[in-house]
C-alpha cells in the first residue's frame, strides 16, 4: 500500500513538472475476442513511468509528454501491444488473449516451454478440444486426438475406467498407465473403488474445468518424471481467470444415449428358435423322434411356456445425458480467479449403471508484489456410481440377457417381477429385473485436489516456486444383495460397507533460471533445479454382514445379524526425489536440452531403492537458417532428437518386502504364514526411448505436418518368474525380461479451404506401433498367460489358440487344423495344436477430424479408426455351444448350421451337451477387431455478434452433437462392439453408447 | 532489499530442510503383514505361525477337500453325479493331466505348509519358553503328515518300491532352490524321524485338533503300517490304544459324533483333526458341500460301498437312500458331514486319524504279523461299536486279513484312505461301469495312473523335477 502511494506520488510528480508540455490522449480497451471492454489495462508511455489503467468501461484518459513515441498496452493473459502516437488523440485497441499464442507456449513438466525449445514429442489438446464432451472422464476424450496414444474403454458403464496406452504396451506386470499430473502434482489415477466393477478417478475431474492437456511422449518431455515416466505422462492443466471484465458462462446439454453397435445376428434367439435347437440336438444326441424331443425340450426348457421374452431388450434401455456448467472468472492485472460449479449425469444403456458428478472449483492467483506470486487451486468433486457386475456373475444383467431362456417369464401375472418358480433360489440364472429392483451397489466418491503455488522472482531470471498439492480422494461404497434373489438369497441377505481414503501429498520446490548471454543475445540458457516428495496413504475399511431381517427397507450391514468381515488395512507408498534440466538455445536455431533426476522410492527393495533417470535432446530450427527464409511456402521447419532413461514404478506398494501374514488363523487363534517372498533386488523397469522427429509448417501454417520416429526398449521387465513350488511359493517378482515398441507418428494440421466466411479444418493423426518381447526370464523362451502368450520374438498381446478349420460337410463335426502349416484337419480338439492367431492391440490406429465453418455455422465431424487387432468373444462357449451350455439362452446366429450331409454351414451339428468341445476356444471366436468410428459428428451454431450484443451477451452457441453415432466393422460376424479394452475380450460389459445431445453455450 | 533476502533464506531453508527428508520416509512398512526377521520371535509369535501351519492344513488343497474327496473318488467308494458342477472329474473319469487341477493344489499348498513349519524350525531354536517344546513338536508333526501325503500322492507306494523316486525333501526356506526328488524310503526316513523328534516333543494334551503325543504315534504308526513295517506299526499301535487314554465312539453316539462340528478335549475317538470353524472355514468349498444335497452334492456313495454295511451297521445310517438334487435320480447320499450353511454354521472338521483306524491298524498288522487272535479280539471289540448285533468275525489267515480291508474301507469311507490302501496292497482298481465311465471302469496297480502326475507347473520351474512316467 505505501508502495503504491509512493508510485502515485511520483507519478503526480511527474506529471506536474511536465504540466507544460504535454498534451492530453483518450481512448478506449477492448477485447479482440468478443469487443468487450477490459478493465485494469496498463497504458504507458513507452520509456517512461507515465500510465494509467482502464476504468470499467475500458477508458483511459492520459497526459503525455511531448515527443512520446509510442504507447504500450499490457495486461496479465493478453499480449502487449505498442502503438505509435503521432497526431492521434484517440486511440481504440483491442487486446488479443495469450490463449491463442498458447500454440506457442506449451505446458510441459515443471513449467511451460515455447515451442521452438521444444526438443521431445508432445500434443497438447486445448479446452475447446476437451469441454462439453459426453464423456465422463477427460481421459476418453482423448480417443483419436493424439497420435500414440490409443485411448480404449473396456465397457460403456458410465464413470468407468479408461485404458490409455502412450507407444504401445511396456510392460506385461507392472502398470502401463501413463503418470497424470494435475496441475503439477501426480494424482492417483485408475481404479480405486473396491466394489465397483469399474471407476475412475479422472471422473472427478470436470473436462470443463480443463484448460490444457499435454501429452509428454519421449524421453525428453518425459525423463525428468523419473521412475514414473516410461508409460508417458499426460499433464492436466486446470482453467485459470483471465483479468477484465468478469465473465459469466453458461453451459447446458441434454441427450439420450443408446447402444453404439449391435450386430443383430449376435441377438439371442426367439423361443421358436430354442425350441428348434433343442429339439434337433436332444433328436442328434439321444435319437429321439422329433415328438420325444419336443416332450422333454417343453418340459425342462420351458419351450411351450407361451411366453418369448426378449431378456436383452429388458436389460437394455435408453439412457439419459444431462450436463450443465457455470463458470464465473475475471480479476485485475493484480488477482485473477476462477469459480465454477457442474452437474453431469450419465444413465449407462444397461439398467444399474448410472454416473453422477457435482463438481465446484475455485482457481485464484493474485500477485504479492512485483516479485511474489501465489496461486491457489481447488477443484473438488461428489460422484455417485453405480454398475452392474460384468462377465460371469449371476447378478450381471447383460449375462442373465444371454443366457436366461426366452420361455422363462420375467414378471408374475399381476405385473411384479417373477422371483418365485423358474427363478426360485437354486434355479440358476437370476431375473435381472428382480435384481435390480431387490439390491444394489453403489460408490461415493469424495475427492479434492487443492495445491498452491508460490513463487518468487529472486533476482531477473531466477524463480523459486514451491507446490504444495493434494490429491484426495474418500470412497464409500455399499452393497445390498436382498434375500428375496439372487446373491443374497442363500445366505438370507448379505451387505458390504467398503470405505476407501487416499490421501496423496506431493511438495515441490523448484529454481528457474534463465539468462541471455552476449549484447546480441544469441544464446539463452534455462536451468531447472528442483526437489520432491511425495507420499500416497490408503485406508481401507471393509465390512460384511448378513442374514438380513424380514424388511425390504434397511439395508446396511448394521441391520444384518451375523457379521462376516470386519477388516480395516493400510497402505502407503512414497518418493523423494531431486532434479534438473538445463537448455542450451542458440539464436532459437539450435536448441539442446537435457534432463536428470534421481528417484527412490518405497515401493522397491532395500538394495536398489534409488536411481537416476535422464534425457538429451536436440531440435534444430531449420526455418530460422537464412537458405529456408527464402523460401515463401516453408513457413516452420524443425527437426528433432531425444533419447534417454526413465523408469516404471507401477507395482505394490510392499511386494518387494519378505513378510509374514496374517488371517491365516486356526481354531479361533491368530495365526500366521509366509505370504511374500520378497525380493530385496526388486526395482524400476528401465525404459529406453528414443525419438526422431520432423515438424512442418508450410503455406503459412495452412499446412502442418509432425512426423515422429521412435523406438522404445523396456528392460528389467518385472516379470512373475516362476519358482520350484517346493519352495513354498509358486512364484517371484524379479527385474528380469526385456521388451521393446517401435512405430511411427504421423500428424496433419491442415486448412485446405480458407475464404472469409468459410473454412475447412483438416486434422488427421495416424500411428503404427510394433511390440515384441526380447526376453523373459533364463531360458524362459515363452510364458503362457490364459488365452495369450507372451513368446520372444512376438507381440505381447499374441492370441494363442487352435485355428479352427470350419465344419465338416459331411457329418457336421467341428474341425481345427492340426498345425499351423494348417494342411490336415481334426475334428479332437485336443490333438489340435495351439499357435499365435493374432493379437490383441492394433497395428495402427488414429483420428481424422473435418471441420467446416461458414459464417456462424460449424460441423464437426471425426473418426476414430483402429487396425489389425482380433477380438476376443470370451462367453461364446455357452450361447453359441452347438447344443453345449444345453439349459442358457442362444444367439440366432446359431440357426445357421448344419443339418444333412453336404451342408456346408458356420455352426456344426447341434449335439445336446455339445458336439466334440466344437465350443471350446479357438480362433472360431477370435474375429477381425478392425474398425471404424464416427465418434463425433457436431454441429454448432454461432449467434452473430450484433445479435448477441442486444442480448447482453458476449457469446451464444447451439449445437447438437452425436458421439459414436456410426461404427463400421471389418468382420461382419463380430458379435460385439469391437472396443474392449486392451486385451480386446469381450465379457458381458455394459455396452458401449451412442449419444445424441443438445446444448447451449452462453457468456455473459 | 533486506527484507527480501530473509524471505529468500527463509524459502531456501525450507528446500534444504525437504531435501534432508528423513531417512525412513522411503523405508515404508506394511500394516498388515510382518517382515520375516520380525515374524517369529517369541513363544507367543511362534505360536501365532504355528498356528498358520495348521490353517493351511485346512486349505481346499488338503484336508479342506481335496485329499479326503480324490482318495475315495480315485478308487471305488464314491462317484460323480451326471449333474454336477465339475470339479474332480478327471479323478473320477482317470483323465488326469499334468496340469490337474488337484494335483497341482496338493503339490502347491502341501509346500507351502511345508515353508510354514520349516521357517518355525529355523527361528525356534533360539527361542526359549515353557511351550516352545510343545509347539515345535507339533510343527515336526504337521511336517510328517504333509510329507507323507504328498508321498502317497505322488510316488510308488513304499511296498512296491522304495527307491522309486519319491518327493524332493526341503527342510530350509531358500527361494531359488531347485531340489531333485528324493527316492520313497528317503522320504520316509524323513517322515519317522520328523515323528520321532514330535514324540519327544510332545506331551498328552487332549484338544483333538491339535497334535498329541497320542495323534503323533499313531500318526507313526499309520506310516509305519503304509510301509509295511507291520510290526512296528502294531506295537506302537497298541501303545495308543492302551496308553492314549482314547477311546472308541459307540454306536449310540456315533450320529452325534459325525455331526458336531466342535473340536474335542474329552480324548473320545479323535486323534487329530483338521479345525474349521464358524469364521475359519472353506465357505462354498467345506468338505460338506461337495456332499451335502444343499450343496454341490456332486460326490455320491457307490453301490458297492453302500451294499458292505448290513442294515444294522450304523455307520449306514450315514448314507441315505435319497435322490440327487435337481433330479429325480435314486442315489446314496453321504451324510457324514452335515455342517455347511453358507457363513452361518460351525464347519465339519476334518478328520485326519481316529482311534478306531488305529485299531484296525493294529488288526491288520497283528493278523500279518502271525498275531490273528489279537487281531480278531481288535477287530470284533471295535465292530462292536458299530454294529451291536454283529457276531464278530472268526475268520483265519487271508481271509481275516480280506475282512479287516473291507472294514477299513467301510470304517474309513469319506475320509480319505481308500486309494493309498489299494495302492499299498498294489491291488487293481475295479469299479462299476453304470456309475463310472466305461473308459475308468478298471485300474490296474501297473497303471501310470496310479499316482498323480508331478505338476506341469513345477516341472517348468524346477529342472533338476523328474515327471512321473506316463504323463
Amino acid at each position: 500500500m505505501r508502495k503504491l502511494a509512493s508510485i502515485t506520488f511520483v507519478l503526480l510528480m511527474c506529471s506536474m513538472h511536465l504540466f507544460a508540455q504535454e498534451r492530453t490522449v483518450t481512448g478506449t480497451v477492448t477485447d479482440e475476442k468478443d469487443g468487450s471492454p477490459l478493465q485494469g489495462v496498463s497504458v504507458t508511455v513507452k520509456g517512461t513511468n507515465t500510465g494509467t489503467t482502464t476504468g470499467t468501461d475500458g477508458a483511459f484518459r492520459l497526459s503525455v509528454p511531448a515527443g512520446s513515441k509510442s504507447l504500450v498496452f499490457s495486461f496479465v493473459n493478453y499480449e502487449s501491444i505498442e502503438m505509435t502516437i503521432g497526431n492521434k488523440t484517440s486511440f481504440k485497441v483491442s487486446l488479443t488473449t495469450t490463449e491463442k499464442s498458447l500454440q506457442e507456449v506449451v505446458v510441459v513438466a515443471y513449467g511451460t516451454q515455447k515451442k521452438s525449445d521444444q526438443t521431445g514429442s508432445l500434443t497438447t489438446l486445448k479446452t475447446k478440444d476437451i469441454e462439453n464432451i459426453p464423456f465422463t472422464s477427460v481421459d476418453k476424450g482423448l480417443q483419436g486426438k493424439v497420435a500414440g496414444l490409443q485411448s480404449v474403454a473396456t465397457t460403456g458403464a458410465p464413470g468407468s475406467g479408461q485404458t490409455v496406452i502412450l507407444r504401445g504396451v511396456g510392460s506385461i506386470n507392472a502398470s502401463t498407465a501413463p503418470l497424470y499430473v494435475i496441475d503439477g502434482v501426480p494424482i492417483n489415477s485408475g481404479d480405486l473403488t473396491r466394489l465397483s466393477i469399474t471407476s475412475n478417478a479422472l471422473a472427478g475431474l470436470n473436462p470443463n474445468d480443463v484448460e490444457s492437456v499435454t501429452v509428454l511422449k519421449d524421453a525428453a518431455s518425459t525423463s525428468i518424471y523419473g521412475s514414473r515416466a516410461a508409460n508417458g505422462v499426460i499433464l492436466i492443466t486446470t482453467r485459470k481467470g483471465r483479468s477484465g471484465k468478469t465473465r459469466l458462462r453458461f453451459d447446458t446439454e441434454m441427450g439420450f444415449s443408446n447402444v453404439a453397435f449391435f450386430n443383430q445376428s449376435a441377438h439371442p434367439v426367439n423361443n421358436a428358435g430354442m425350441r428348434e435347437l433343442l429339439v434337433e440336438g436332444l433328436m442328434n444326441r439321444y435319437g429321439y423322434t422329433q415328438a420325444q424331443a419336443g416332450t422333454v425340450s417343453d418340459a425342462n426348457f420351458y419351450t411351450a411356456s407361451g411366453v418369448d421374452t426378449d431378456w436383452l431388450g429388458l436389460v437394455l434401455r435408453q439412457g439419459k445425458q444431462t450436463q450443465h456448467n457455470i463458470s464465473i472468472e475475471g480479476g485485475n492485472d493484480k488477482t485473477t480467479f476462477f469459480l465454477s460449479g457442474g452437474y453431469f449425469n450419465q444413465e449407462g444403456v444397461v439398467i444399474t449403471s448410472d454416473f453422477k458428478r457435482y463438481n465446484g472449483s475455485i482457481n485464484a492467483t493474485h500477485k504479492i508484489n512485483d516479485k511474489m506470486k501465489i496461486a491457489f487451486r481447488m477443484p473438488a468433486s461428489f460422484t455417485r456410481i453405480e454398475n452392474p457386475n460384468a462377465g460371469g456373475a449371476f447378478r450381471n444383467p447383460v449375462l442373465s440377457a444371454y443366457f436366461n431362456l426366452p420361455g422363462k417369464n420375467p414378471y408374475n401375472a399381476d405385473g411384479t417381477v417373477k422371483i418365485t418358480g423358474e427363478f426360485a433360489p437354486g434355479s440358476g440364472i437370476f431375473n435381472p429385473l428382480a435384481v435390480a429392483q431387490y439390491s444394489y451397489r453403489n460408490g461415493r466418491t469424495v475427492q479434492a485436489r487443492p495445491s498452491v503455488d508460490y513463487s518468487y522472482n529472486i533476482i531477473k531470471g531466477l524463480n523459486f516456486t514451491s507446490r504444495y498439492g493434494i490429491d484426495y480422494n474418500m470412497l464409500e461404497e455399499n452393497q445390498f444383495d436382498s434375500k428375496k434373489h439372487g446373491d443374497g438369497a442363500g445366505t438370507n441377505g448379505r451387505a458390504f460397507a467398503y470405505d476407501t481414503r487416499y490421501f496423496n501429498w506431493t511438495f515441490s520446490n523448484f529454481l528457474d533460471y534463465s539468462k541471455t548471454w552476449f549484447k546480441s543475445g544469441d544464446l539463452t540458457t534455462s536451468a531447472k533445479l528442483g526437489y520432491e516428495a511425495q507420499k500416497s496413504s490408503g485406508y481401507f475399511v471393509s465390512v460384511w454382514s448378513q442374514d438380513f431381517p424380514p424388511t425390504d427397507v434397511l439395508t446396511l450391514p448394521s441391520v444384518a445379524g451375523t457379521p462376516r468381515l470386519a477388516s480395516a488395512d493400510r497402505s502407503d507408498y512414497t518418493f523423494n526425489s531431486v532434479f534438473s534440466s538445463l537448455r542450451l538455445n542458440y539464436q532459437n536455431r539450435f536448441v539442446v536440452d537435457g534432463s536428470f533426476r534421481r528417484d527412490g522410492s518405497s515401493r522397491f527393495g532395500v538394495n536398489n531403492r534409488y536411481g537416476n533417470f535422464w534425457s538429451v535432446g536436440g531440435t534444430w530450427n531449420v526455418d530460422k537458417e537464412a537458405f529456408l527464409q527464402k523460401i515463401s511456402w516453408i513457413s516452420q521447419a524443425k527437426l528433432r532428437a531425444s533419447y534417454g532413461v526413465n523408469g516404471n514404478a507401477g507395482i505394490g506398494n510392499y511386494i518387494a518386502q519378505g513378510t509374514y501374514g496374517f488371517g491365516a488363523n486356526y481354531d479361533q487363534l491368530n495365526g500366521s504364514f509366509p505370504s511374500n517372498p520378497g525380493n530385496p533386488n526388486l526395482t524400476w523397469e528401465l525404459n529406453k526411448p528414443m525419438n526422431i522427429g520432423v515438424d512442418l509448417g508450410l503455406f503459412k501454417n495452412r499446412l502442418n505436418l509432425t512426423v515422429d520416429l521412435y523406438k522404445r526398449i523396456t528392460t528389467d521387465l518385472l516379470l512373475n518368474e516362476p519358482l520350484s513350488q517346493t519352495t513354498g511359493f509358486t512364484s517371484i517378482l524379479r527385474n528380469v525380461g526385456s521388451m521393446e515398441n517401435k512405430g511411427i507418428e504421423v500428424t496433419v494440421v491442415a486448412v485446405p479451404v480458407k475464404f472469409k466466411n468459410f473454412q475447412w479444418d483438416v486434422n488427421f493423426n495416424i500411428a503404427f506401433n510394433e511390440n515384441k518381447i526380447t526376453k523373459l526370464a533364463d531360458g524362459q523362451n515363452e510364458i503362457i498367460n490364459g488365452v495369450y502368450i507372451y513368446r520372444v520374438g512376438k507381440n505381447f498381446s499374441s492370441f494363442y489358440t487352435r485355428s479352427w478349420a470350419g465344419v465338416d460337410p459331411a457329418n457336421g463335426d467341428p474341425l481345427w487344423y492340426k498345425d499351423s502349416k494348417k494342411n490336415s484337419t481334426t475334428n479332437n480338439y485336443n490333438t489340435a495344436e495351439r499357435d499365435i492367431v493374432g493379437q490383441s492391440n492394433p497395428k495402427f490406429f488414429g483420428g481424422l477430424s473435418n471441420t467446416f465453418s461458414y459464417k456462424g455455422f460449424s460441423l464437426d465431424a471425426e473418426l476414430y479408426y483402429s487396425y489389425g487387432s482380433m477380438l476376443r468373444d470370451s462367453w461364446a462357449f455357452y450361447y453359441q455351444g452347438d447344443g453345449g451350455g444345453a439349459g442358457f439362452g442362444k444367439l440366432k446366429s446359431q440357426l445357421t448350421r448344419w443339418k444333412k450331409p453336404g451342408d456346408i454351414a458356420p455352426n456344426p451339428k447341434n449335439i445336446y451337451g455339445g458336439n466334440l468341445s466344437s465350443s471350446a476356444f479357438s480362433s472360431r471366436f477370435l474375429y477381425d477387431g478392425s474398425y471404424m468410428r464416427l465418434r463425433n459428428l457436431q454441429l454448432s451454431y454461432n449467434f452473430p455478434s450484433e445479435v448477441i450484443k442486444k442480448l447482453k451477451m458476449s457469446n451464444l452457441n447451439f449445437y447438437v452433437r452425436g458421439t459414436n453415432l456410426f461404427t463400421w466393422v471389418k468382420d461382419k460376424n463380430l458379435t460385439f462392439d469391437p472396443e474392449q479394452g486392451l486385451g480386446n475380450t469381450t465379457n458381458l460389459d455394459v455396452y458401449i453408447p451412442k449419444t445424441m445431445t443438445l446444448g447451449v453455450n452462453v457468456t455473459f | 532489499m533486506k527484507k527480501v533476502n530473509i524471505k529468500y533464506s527463509f524459502f531456501l531453508l525450507l528446500l534444504v530442510i525437504m531435501g534432508s527428508c528423513k531417512k525412513d520416509f522411503l523405508q515404508q512398512n506394511p500394516y498388515s503383514s510382518l517382515g520375516f526377521d520380525v515374524a517369529i520371535i517369541d513363544e507367543a509369535s511362534l505360536q501365532t505361525a504355528l498356528n498358520g501351519a495348521y490353517a493351511s492344513l485346512r486349505n481346499t488343497n488338503l484336508y479342506g477337500r481335496t485329499i479326503p474327496v480324490i482318495q475315495d473318488l480315485m478308487a471305488d467308494n464314491i462317484y460323480v453325479s451326471t449333474k454336477n458342477s465339475g470339479r474332480y472329474l478327471p479323478q473320477w473319469n482317470y483323465q488326469v493331466t499334468l496340469t490337474d487341477g488337484s494335483a497341482a493344489g496338493i503339490w502347491a499348498s502341501g509346500y507351502n505348509t511345508i515353508l510354514r513349519t520349516n521357517l518355525m524350525f529355523e527361528k525356534g531354536a533360539s527361542i526359549t519358553g515353557t511351550k516352545v517344546s510343545q509347539y515345535l513338536g507339533e510343527a515336526y508333526a504337521i511336517r510328517a503328515l504333509v510329507y507323507f501325503e504328498l508321498v502317497k500322492h505322488f510316488a510308488k507306494s513304499y511296498t512296491d518300491d522304495p527307491a522309486s523316486l519319491g518327493v524332493p525333501i526341503v527342510t530350509t526356506y531358500n527361494p531359488s532352490l531347485k531340489p531333485a526328488r528324493n527316492t520313497v524310503a528317503e522320504v520316509y526316513t524323513q517322515i519317522i524321524n520328523d515323528l520321532d523328534a514330535a514324540i519327544s516333543k510332545l506331551s498328552a494334551t487332549n484338544k483333538s485338533t491339535a497334535f498329541s503325543l497320542a495323534a503323533a504315534k499313531g500318526l507313526k504308526a499309520k506310516i509305519l503300517f503304509y510301509k509295511g513295517d507291520y510290526t512296528g506299526a502294531r506295537d506302537l499301535a497298541k501303545d495308543v490304544i492302551d496308553n492314549g487314554g482314547y477311546s472308541l465312539v459307540t454306536s449310540a453316539a456315533y450320529n452325534a459324533y459325525w455331526s458336531n462340528p466342535n473340536s474335542r478335549t474329552d480324548k473320545v475317538e479323535t486323534l487329530f483333526e483338521v479345525s474349521a470353524d464358524p469364521l475359519n472355514n472353506n465357505n462354498f468349498d467345506a468338505l460338506a458341500r461337495i456332499y451335502t444335497q444343499a450343496g454341490y452334492g456332486d460326490m455320491l456313495c457307490t453301490n458297492e460301498l453302500y451294499n458292505l454295511y448290513s442294515a444294522t451297521d450304523i455307520r449306514r445310517s450315514v448314507i441315505i437312500d435319497g435322490v440327487r438334487a435337481g433330479t429325480t435320480t435314486q442315489a446314496y447320499i453321504i451324510n457324514k458331514y452335515t455342517n455347511s450353511e453358507i457363513g452361518k454354521s460351525n464347519d465339519d472338521d476334518t478328520k485326519v486319524l481316529r482311534l478306531s483306524e488305529v485299531y484296525l491298524i493294529y488288526a491288520e498288522s497283528a493278523a500279518r504279523t502271525s498275531q490273528e487272535a489279537n487281531a480278531r479280539i481288535y477287530l470284533n471289540n471295535f465292530l462292536l461299536r458299530r454294529d451291536p448285533t454283529f457276531v464278530g468275525y472268526s475268520s483265519t489267515g487271508s481271509q481275516l486279513i480280506e475282512d479287516i480291508i473291507t472294514e477299513r474301507r467301510k470304517e474309513l469311507a469319506f475320509e480319505g484312505n481308500r486309494w493309498a490302501d489299494l495302492n499299498r496292497l498294489k491291488r487293481d482298481i475295479t469299479r462299476n461301469t453304470t456309475q463310472y465311465p466305461s473308459t475308468a471302469s478298471s485300474l490296474p496297480y501297473t497303471d501310470f495312473k496310479r499316482i498323480l502326475p508331478i505338476p506341469q507347473a513345477e516341472l517348468d520351474a524346477n529342472k533338476n523335477m523328474a515327471k512321473n512316467p506316463g504323463y
